[in-house]
């Protein structure tokens, strides 16, 4: 483990995916969301829960840099590109069992599908790019 | 290959059963707001259940045989935790943008510990490389 690569790729992954995520889901898909109102918090309701989205990104950047440090710490961004695509297809997973038991559109889960393969695949690849091991393995 | 197979296939089944005695059975109450789907509409939407988890076994499995594998049952059990807490910090989102009670998150986040946990345990016990070197 080289903690200084470390750091220096989880506080740019955690950058990029809350970044991402505010516009991509929070933007982009803004009125797709929209569609099915009584899903989401009102604004008000979201404004007091914010910490908690902050601190889901702080958890997902620092373990998705772990992951990659342990799976293929000298691989690179192809490797952390593979990783990446690997980490969505289990959020994609997740999201199609959401979609059976939660009233979501088709555009909603489309959205959360590409949303999640480019968030991690670009995740993964700053990562890889980023992230180096003390000595070569 | 058969060995990712095998690995595959129990560890699906498991996530399936696990996934129904659960959530299905063992937190039936809990899901009574109107965040969810009358239960025929999930019944005839019920093989995106199957796929979706057969796409979780199958992501989880390559990770464990392309980064992992060698370090048998404990390796996986690692694997799991890790992922597990990926899954925890999507769900801190969730809880930030989706009316959901805390106590459903956190039933979600024991229960997907449990799960992945067996899960690694079952992909690391059963999946061998053809060669002794991870990649």
């Amino acid at each position: 483990m080289n903690p200084k690569r470390f750091f220096i790729a989880f506080i740019v992954t955690f950058v990029f995916i809350f970044l991402f995520g505010f516009l991509w889901y929070g933007k982009f898909m803004q009125d797709i969301h929209n569609e099915v109102p009584m899903l989401w918090r009102t604004e008000a309701d979201f404004g007091s829960h914010f910490p908690w989205l902050i601190l889901g990104h702080v958890v997902m950047a620092f373990f998705l840099t772990l992951l990659y440090a342990r799976f293929v710490p000298a691989g690179g961004a192809a490797a952390g590109i593979v990783l990446g695509i690997l980490v969505a297809c289990l959020y994609i997973g997740n999201n199609l069992v959401t979609f059976a038991v939660q009233p979501l559109t088709t555009k909603i889960l489309g959205g959360w599908i590409v949303g999640n393969l480019l968030e991690f695949g670009i995740a993964g690849a700053i990562v890889g790019a980023l992230y180096k091991p003390s000595t070569a393995v | 290959m058969r060995r990712f197979s095998l690995a595959f296939l129990a560890a699906f089944v498991f996530i399936f059963l696990w996934g129904w005695l659960y959530n299905g059975v063992l937190l039936k109450d809990v899901y009574t707001q109107s965040l969810w789907r009358p239960q025929n509409e999930t019944i005839s939407l019920f093989h995106w259940i199957i796929i979706g988890q057969a796409i979780l076994v199958l992501a989880f499995v390559m990770i464990y045989a392309s980064g992992f594998a060698g370090g048998g049952v404990a390796a996986g059990i690692r694997l799991g935790i890790m992922l597990e807490i990926l899954a925890i910090g999507a769900r801190m989102m969730m809880y930030a943008v989706q009316p959901l009670p805390a106590k459903l998150i956190v039933y979600w986040s024991v229960g997907g510990l449990i799960e992945m946990i067996v899960t690694g345990a079952i992909v690391g016990a059963i999946y061998k490389p053809t060669t002794s070197a991870a990649i």
